[in-house]
């Protein structure tokens, strides 16, 4: 009886989706040749349909994060919001997806992509959590015929597929780190190195740049290299497990990310080693602060929201009908106590 | 449904009790369903749909193996895990050795199925709590994933092994294949075999089981060698999924799976579950994702309003069984 009474109510279930399903189709079906006939006719008046890229003639914007959570992305996402929900505002997107959570996750954020195909995006803005595993959603969104920006790290294929793409020079930020290091520890030393996710595009560079500059200077040595995953507890121990080994030798922690860098210092200081010269990227409002206080020397700052600011003019080029530029690389910055006034909020 | 309901209601109040206490949930699904189509009309359309099968079905594999293991009072938390080293195998043998895939596939999954019986082996043998035993071993197997892989992502370019995420047979992907497929076999397994009942029995009463015969030791090495071989499909998807093996995935992916057994009326105490239960129980979680993002509920709301949900669908749940 149970197992009948069940059968029944799927049943029930499936034809009530059905029919919504169809009653969904029947009524979106005028709705969207509706406007199509109406484009033909005022298609020379219309500019902004021109970016209309699947011809639904609404034009949507997905925003995949890489996450919520770190410090970082706060900022960039929060940007993202404010941008979008202005040229909402302002009648030059119909509508956008909100902040996709990518979770860090490959596999997450190729579930968001699905989710943007299935709601008719017409561009997608994409931070990867992974150089190779977030290619799919790079990939898929193309082949569905979305227009993908890539911003902040390059998935594998995004040379050949996306639109765009917006994002530092990582090389470069790891070179900034080494002549940082160098020109407060002339004499050089032992240090170590803290790494992001291993794989990760930022990590990857980030650690041939330095590995570059620091090549030419024999007077340093590399005594360790751990991966942190971006996350500043594991750098703090790396740290204070590196000064309990070599003591006075060592003369500095290289960090890829600013979080790490300042929980480094942080436990050099309490250690009484404020002589040891931590620097890692990104420019969070804790570093910075850090760096204001005379805590820290410096960090590099990387403009996440002038990066998603980036892909937005080439969304905006596309919707002006214009052909937008295909690379944007947005500089990094080091501060120090003199200019970081201009960068803590 | 609502007359039909009434009628029952009117009719014969102890069935549909008894229906509502079995199945209540699938009716929390059905509404959560319907106001998400309304708010969100392109969440109706077939496309998102086969989407959200599509997407749960990393989740349903992983969410079936905890469930035969919460059945007989136990857990695996090593299934994450198990994602990354089956990743890093399968990147490890097709790309590095050059292996053919189903060797490859084959090798893997007896991998993971072999530290499901290390698991099933360590619990039933010494009794030692199965929450310690797999917390401690997904590390080890964890550790093996990064040592396989050197910590590094390995693209995995062969097209014939991402196929096995994209292909389509008719109009459905091959993973909503393989979940409906796992799903009728676990059916099966659970409500009409032997092995179905005696997990049920070592669940709910051990000591009345090994009274009755049942050996606990085969039983429980059977349920955990199944989790660890389902976890094994669960990282072949994934992987094809990514297109990449790399050690670092997979993490917290043990949470979303017990939400969905729970969800589907799984009891931790052991000795209840069903299948349709836990399939409900993922299509929800599936939903709250999906839904969410298609209404653009703000993500930094959606960690609370899962949580909430979840809660809710089990209050609603609990509250239907005892009346």
């Amino acid at each position: 009886m149970k197992k009948k009474l069940l059968s029944v109510l799927l049943c029930a279930a499936m034809a009530t989706t059905m029919v919504v399903g169809c009653g969904a189709k029947e009524e979106e079906a005028p709705a969207a040749s509706a406007p199509a006939a109406g484009e033909t006719k005022e298609e020379a008046a219309d500019a902004a349909k021109a970016g209309d890229v699947n011809g639904d003639g609404k034009i949507i914007v997905g925003y995949i994060s890489k996450n919520i959570v770190d410090p970082f992305h706060a900022p960039i996402n929060d940007y993202a919001e404010e941008t979008f929900e202005a040229m909402k505002a302002e009648g030059k997107i119909d509508d956008w997806t909100g902040v996709l959570d990518g979770e860090t996750d490959p596999n997450k954020q190729i579930d968001r992509a699905t989710d943007c195909i299935s709601k008719n995006c017409d561009y997608v803005i994409i931070l990867p959590a992974e150089a190779a595993a977030s290619d799919t959603a790079v990939t898929q969104m193309n082949d569905a015929g979305i227009k993908v920006i890539v911003v902040n790290s390059k998935t594998t294929s995004t040379d050949d597929v996306a639109l765009g793409y917006v994002g530092p020079d990582d090389v470069e930020a790891g070179r900034m780190l080494a002549n940082w290091v160098i020109e407060n520890n002339p004499e050089g030393g032992k240090y170590i190195h803290c790494q992001g996710v291993i794989g990760n595009s930022a990590q990857i560079q980030r650690g041939e740049g330095m590995a570059e500059v620091m090549a030419s200077h024999p007077e340093f040595e590399m005594v360790g290299e751990s991966a942190c995953e971006w996350q500043a507890d594991k750098a703090a121990n790396a740290a204070s497990d590196a000064i309990s080994k070599y003591g006075d030798e060592l003369v500095a922690v290289i960090c890829d990310n600013d979080d790490m860098s300042s929980a480094a210092q942080k436990t050099c200081n309490d250690a009484g080693r404020s002589d040891i010269t931590c620097v890692g990227v990104d420019g969070n409002q804790n570093p910075l602060q850090m760096v204001k206080d005379g805590e820290m020397g410096a960090t590099v700052l990387q403009d996440g929201p002038g990066q998603v600011g980036g892909a937005v003019t080439m969304i905006e080029a596309c919707l002006a009908g214009e052909t937008p530029e295909k690379e944007i690389m947005v500089p990094f910055v080091l501060v120090t106590k003199d200019n970081v006034d201009q960068y803590l909020k | 449904m609502a007359k039909n309901g009434e009628k029952v209601l009117g009719i014969e109040k102890d069935k549909f009790r008894a229906f509502m206490g079995k199945y209540g949930i699938s009716v929390i699904l059905f509404f959560m369903m319907i106001i998400i189509g309304i708010v969100e009309p392109a969440f109706r359309s077939a496309n998102n749909m086969i989407n959200v099968a599509t997407q749960v079905s990393i989740n349903a594999m992983i969410a079936f193996g905890v469930c035969l293991a919460l059945t007989t009072e136990g857990i695996d938390l090593s299934v994450g895990a198990q994602l990354a080293l089956v990743s890093c195998i399968l990147g490890h043998t097709i790309v590095n050795l050059g292996w053919g895939i189903p060797a490859a596939i084959i090798v893997a999954l007896a991998v993971s199925t072999a530290w499901g019986v290390l698991n099933g082996y360590m619990i039933a043998k010494f009794d030692m709590f199965p929450f310690v035993v797999t917390l401690s071993t997904q590390l080890i197997i964890r550790g093996l994933a990064q040592v396989i892989s050197g910590g590094k992502a390995i693209p995995i370019t062969n097209d014939a092994f991402k196929k096995i995420y994209s292909m389509k047979i008719g109009p459905l992907p091959f993973p909503i294949l393989v979940l409906i497929l796992v799903t009728v076999v676990m059916y099966i397994l659970l409500h009409w075999t032997k092995l179905g009942r005696y997990i049920f029995a070592v669940g709910d009463n051990v000591n009345a089981a090994i009274a009755s015969g049942v050996s606990v030791m085969q039983t429980k090495l059977a349920v955990y060698a199944l989790s660890g071989f389902l976890a094994g499909v669960a990282g072949i998807i994934f992987t094809a999924k990514t297109g990449s093996a790399q050690s670092n995935i997979g993490v917290g992916y043990e949470t979303d799976a017990i939400a969905a057994c729970v969800l589907g009326g799984t009891s931790f105490s052991g000795g209840i579950a069903t299948i349709p239960g836990v399939v409900i129980g993922i299509f929800i979680i599936g939903f709250i994702y999906n839904g969410m993002n298609m209404i653009g509920i703000d993500s930094y709301y959606q960690s609370m309003t899962k949580g909430a949900v979840i809660i809710l669908a089990i209050l609603f749940d609990k509250i239907m069984n005892k009346k």
